[in-house]
């Protein structure tokens, strides 16, 4: 066990006297996964963050119900007790004319002289706070209020929610699709790279076979070295990440009196970090070891 | 310890390189394979050593049919051999410990074992002071001397020279030459392959080939002249 970790830490070794031998070309490498990962994890960085924002308006939507301007009490009363029997409702919120016109007066400061208006044009309102998205339930119960008597119009506000989540979910499929293109594009440039060291040291892999070692065991360093080029590049990519991270949210503080709000991008948690870097480090084995493979047995001395 | 019954080797466009090859090689033996060049005595050591396969016939080592080896152990069969080329086929990437290391490496043999054998090695071929010294600085000889220690380290049952002595001066191939005998007394079998027979002061074997036949095949005991 001791002479097979022994191996093992050899072959690492090797590795590494291979990869600071070509120092240039090595930190090249780093940069390419680094930059190629970079891409697909910013762009789900960002998706996350909107999803989110997403998520807390959702919460926020209301159903607005606006009754017809000759509405009675009673009918009032009516329409609320049905509101309060619906389960789909989570909370109710009733504004009489008078309240929503007040409202508007004292936050656009008007005098009701100067509007030249001799009455209120606000009609009585309910809003109205769903527990769900469920197209189909609330489209039932618009069509609903829709048939009570003294209901002048209904709006449901979250549309554009779902607008934005279809079209984030949509994103979401593109990034991915991206992802998988890109991996495949990172195994063939890592495969590439370690099927030319391969070439280079044909010397040592014949005369290694000659001396009876086996497939595996000439694999190993190539397959270290994927490895490191793996680590390397993926915290090429969490480094940028953060980089990125840092100067967006720096921005976009500074842009805060400018632009009225600020969008601050969160930071990746640890683990997605380590993902990250442990999905860089699986594409460098896998490539390495599919590419150092072919090309050894390329080498076979058997005629 | 290897026999060849009827060993045919054709290579591609219908070249024999060996005819029906009977042979029989015993434990401890010394054996020199004579020729002239195309004559098949690489073809022969690489028959034994599993670097080609025979077209036909058998080659047993150890109860173990070569021409019937799975690819997956020909690595474990070779580790039975030392082998030492003509062209030495040393890492020049590598100092000279690192050289005779390799094999001990590939036989999982690991820790202060790998330090003592290597310099046991080094020691019988006269190279122990040069140990970390990269290979393209030593003469011929000395690189040859090099790729013998590389064979011996992990103790092998056999030692199989292909040309060892070909490109070398008559003083360093004489020097050689007794490494290898000196291998041969204590019990290595030992097949060295050469265009001429060498002076030979030990019991050997001589085989003789000529267009990939085996033209003689006798025991002599060749006192210096």
């Amino acid at each position: 066990m001791f002479n097979y970790l022994h191996n093992h830490f050899q072959a690492f070794n090797r590795a590494m006297v291979r990869i600071f031998s070509n120092i240039s070309s090595s930190l090249m490498m780093f940069i390419v996964i680094g930059v190629t990962l970079f891409l697909p994890s910013s762009g789900l960085l960002i998706v996350e963050n909107v999803s989110q924002i997403s998520n807390n308006i959702a919460y926020d939507a209301e159903l607005s119900l606006f009754l017809k301007k000759n509405i009675k009490q009673d009918q009032i009363d009516f329409i609320q007790s049905a509101l309060s029997k619906t389960s789909i409702i989570k909370k109710i919120h009733f504004e009489s004319k008078l309240t929503a016109w007040d409202k508007l007066q004292s936050k656009l400061n008007l005098n009701p002289l100067d509007t030249g208006m001799s009455e209120n044009p606000l009609p009585d309102a309910f809003f109205i706070s769903l527990n769900t998205f469920d197209e189909k339930a609330i489209n039932v119960l618009i069509d609903n209020l829709k048939t009570i008597d003294g209901v002048e119009d209904i709006f449901f506000d979250a549309g554009w929610v779902k607008k934005l989540r279809s079209i984030l979910y949509l994103i979401k499929i593109g990034l991915s699709f991206l992802g998988i293109i890109l991996i495949i594009v990172l195994i063939v440039v890592i495969g590439n790279t370690i099927r030319l060291q391969t070439l280079t040291h044909k010397d040592e892999i014949e005369v290694s076979k000659l001396i009876g070692a086996t497939n595996s065991f000439i694999q190993r360093p190539f397959i270290y070295t994927g490895l490191i080029y793996g680590l390397g590049g993926g915290f090429m990519a969490v480094l940028t990440l953060k980089l990125s991270i840092e100067i967006f949210n720096k921005a976009s503080i500074n842009l805060e009196a400018m632009l009225g709000g600020t969008f601050i991008l969160k930071n990746l948690i640890w683990q997605q970090n380590i993902t990250i870097i442990i999905v860089a480090m699986l594409i460098g084995c896998f490539a390495s070891f599919f590419a150092a493979r072919q090309s050894i047995k390329k080498f076979e001395i058997f005629n | 310890m290897i026999n060849f019954d009827k060993v045919f080797k054709r290579y591609p466009g219908n070249m024999d390189a060996l005819q029906n090859i009977n042979l029989e090689i015993l434990p401890a033996e010394l054996v020199f394979v004579t020729g002239p060049s195309g004559a098949g005595k690489s073809t022969l050591l690489k028959l034994i050593s599993s670097v080609e396969r025979p077209t036909s016939g058998t080659i047993v080592f150890e109860n173990m049919n070569l021409s019937q080896l799975k690819s997956k152990d020909i690595p474990y069969l070779r580790r039975n051999f030392g082998m030492i080329f003509q062209d030495h086929k040393l890492l020049y990437d590598r100092n000279c410990f690192e050289n005779v290391s390799l094999p001990l490496a590939i036989n999982d043999i690991g820790g202060m074992n790998i330090n003592r054998r290597v310099r046991a090695a080094l020691d019988k071929v006269g190279l122990l002071n040069k140990e970390k010294i990269m290979p393209i600085s030593l003469s011929g000889g000395e690189q040859q001397r090099l790729a013998i220690a590389r064979a011996i380290v992990s103790r092998p049952s056999i030692l199989i020279a292909d040309e060892p002595t070909g490109n070398l001066d008559r003083e360093y191939a004489d020097e050689i030459m007794n490494i290898f005998y000196s291998f041969q007394q204590v019990g290595v079998t030992v097949i060295i392959s050469t265009h001429e027979l060498p002076i030979t002061p030990i019991k050997h074997k001589k085989v003789h080939l000529i267009s990939g036949r085996l033209e003689g095949q006798a025991d002599y005991v060749q006192l210096p002249s």
